[in-house]
């Protein structure tokens, strides 16, 4: 759905802008890597921290710079709110794409929440905590550990006692 | 300068920032400095260890909650071995079985059961090897496979007879660190006494001479009633650890937190299984001086009503005991300082047979599970029968 402009800015989405109504205004979105994206401001609203920028009039012409977020989040996140955005009630709909959304490599996954935290897009940290939290389960210690490159820093001790909590927890 | 002017200064400085990289805090799973767009770092190792707080959080309070029967609930108990940072964020998530109704961690056995609704167990008895094993219910059926909690290994000895009760179903023996208590007879099987392999309080008023673990909790006292061996045994079960106050309103019952770590030099030792002697030991841990003033809970068992239609004494068991059985009880906090004697309604402890060798369980706060199964193995061994 991107489109390249003339002056090499990505308009995400969007829809049309026949008409001057709220929904259709538009803003513009800077990632921490200086690309550019043209969303709408009901898109862009679904972020509290932009919602309350532009609410407070903190936003100007050139539009919100972003510095903790990359462009290829940036892109999935405008995807994300775009697609909520425009058909809120196909429940259906949204559960799918919602489904497809949060099929990525664990690591994306991580630079979403990361985002998605920044951004405080509240829907769509839901969505990312709970496949994470999917992402857990039936899952051993040490599978957790692997999965999410967690450091095992317990003393020898500790962990012999881990070991033994979770030989009853799995008996 | 204009507002506008000062924001696109302030903004124009954020930007150089982020374009010149920030140095961030290692942590051993950063692998490359984030000088690039924060995303790119992550591709090369996991960053998950630097997740913020209030997100780990979220996630596992996530987990948590999906997970409230077992034998799914395991996954809890995985996440808080993942970790320091994580096991301290499962600790402060998970509630005691009083407040939440669900066992989590082993230490849950040893703390009261839910004050709404009893926790439903069951009993299988391996008649060959005298071993029983204590299960949670993972569904609303009187037995299903269930969760395993704990196991009681019956010894005899000359003058006595002793349970062994452990964490470890294949692990009942004298020694063992899975070992959290026993239960011990007299000679004539009428009065037992339960002993915790760890303080039932708080460690503040006991010095670590007493750590070892050899600790009354409660005593367990089988009478004939006044129809002798015609009716109904009595039961009179009285609970050190547990004050009267903890049934009253507001009031708390005490609750272990956690296992001694078995590093522990006094737990090495092991008195517990020492002592040779069978002959009911008095109450030998020191009292705190609110021990002794406080009045303990006693519980007693319900009075079964003689059914002169049915010629047999009933109970109601509300379904989940199915077999007529002389070691079937109920048992309800009484409180003896009042005139009357009075029972209270809430049936703190029931346990019935619902098939050969199997028996179901059910307890509520104040008891724990491990009192609750010791109270149980006593009905096993009790002499007193019942024509």
């Amino acid at each position: 759905m991107a489109a390249t402009t003339a002056d090499g800015s990505k308009v995400v989405g969007g829809g049309e802008k026949s008409n001057v109504d709220e929904e259709s205004k538009m803003i513009t979105l800077f990632s921490s890597d200086g690309e550019r994206f043209e969303v709408t401001q009901e898109a862009a609203a679904m972020s509290q921290t932009i919602h309350h920028m532009m609410e407070d009039g903190c936003v100007d012409d050139e539009g919100v710079h972003l510095p903790n977020v990359g462009s290829s989040i940036l892109a999935m996140v405008i995807e994300y709110c775009n697609r909520h955005v425009a058909s809120p009630d196909e429940k259906e709909d949204i559960r799918s794409f919602d489904a497809g959304f949060v099929n990525v490599e664990h690591h994306t996954l991580f630079d979403i929440i990361r985002a998605a935290n920044y951004l405080d897009v509240k829907e769509l940290m839901d969505l990312c905590c709970q496949t994470v939290a999917d992402s857990i389960k039936s899952k051993s210690v040490e599978e957790i550990r692997e999965l999410f490159g967690i450091v095992n820093d317990f003393t020898p001790e500790e962990e012999a006692e881990i070991r033994k909590e979770n030989q009853w927890a799995f008996e | 300068m204009s507002f506008r002017g000062m924001l696109r200064e302030m903004k124009g400085e954020v930007g150089a920032i982020s374009r010149r990289g920030l140095l961030r805090p290692r942590t051993p799973s950063v692998r490359r400095v984030a000088a690039v767009a924060p995303e790119e770092a992550t591709r090369q190792g996991c960053c998950w260890a630097e997740l913020p707080p209030e997100l780990l959080r979220e996630v596992l309070a996530r987990v948590e909650e999906a997970e409230p029967r077992w034998p799914r609930r395991r996954d809890v108990v995985a996440c808080a071995g993942v970790c320091r940072t994580w096991r301290g964020v499962v600790k402060e998530i998970v509630r005691v079985p009083a407040e939440s109704g669900k066992l989590t961690f082993p230490i849950s056995v040893k703390q009261p059961g839910p004050r709404d609704a009893p926790m439903k167990c069951f009993i299988r008895r391996n008649r060959t090897t005298q071993t029983y094993y204590l299960y949670i219910g993972l569904t609303d059926a009187l037995t299903d496979d269930g969760k395993f909690l704990l196991a009681a290994r019956k010894g005899h000895r000359p003058t006595c007879t002793e349970y062994l009760i452990s964490l470890d179903r294949s692990d009942t023996s004298r020694g063992s660190h899975a070992c959290i208590g026993k239960l011990r007879s007299n000679f004539l099987r009428t009065k037992f006494t339960v002993y915790d392999a760890h303080p039932p309080h708080a460690a503040a008023g006991f010095s670590n001479r007493w750590s070892a673990g050899n600790y009354p909790v409660s005593h367990v006292h089988y009478e004939l009633n006044v129809l002798g061996s015609r009716g109904p045994r009595r039961m009179r079960c009285v609970m050190h650890s547990i004050p009267v106050s903890a049934i009253e309103q507001g009031g708390t019952a005490p609750t272990q937190t956690g296992f001694p770590s078995s590093n522990d030099n006094s737990s090495a030792s092991l008195p517990f299984f020492k002592s040779k002697s069978c002959r009911m030991d008095s109450f030998t841990a020191p009292l705190s001086i609110q021990d002794q003033e406080e009045s303990k809970l006693v519980l007693k068992n319900k009075s079964p009503r003689w059914h002169e239609h049915l010629q047999c004494w009933c109970l109601n068991f509300h379904g989940r005991v199915t077999v007529a059985s002389v070691k079937n009880f109920q048992l309800v906090a009484t409180d003896e300082s009042a005139p009357t004697n009075q029972e209270h309604d809430n049936t703190t402890l029931q346990f019935g047979k619902i098939g050969k060798d199997l028996f179901t369980m059910d307890y509520r706060y104040p008891l724990s599970a491990f009192q609750a199964f010791a109270i149980c193995l006593s009905s096993f061994d009790t002499k007193l029968a019942c024509e």
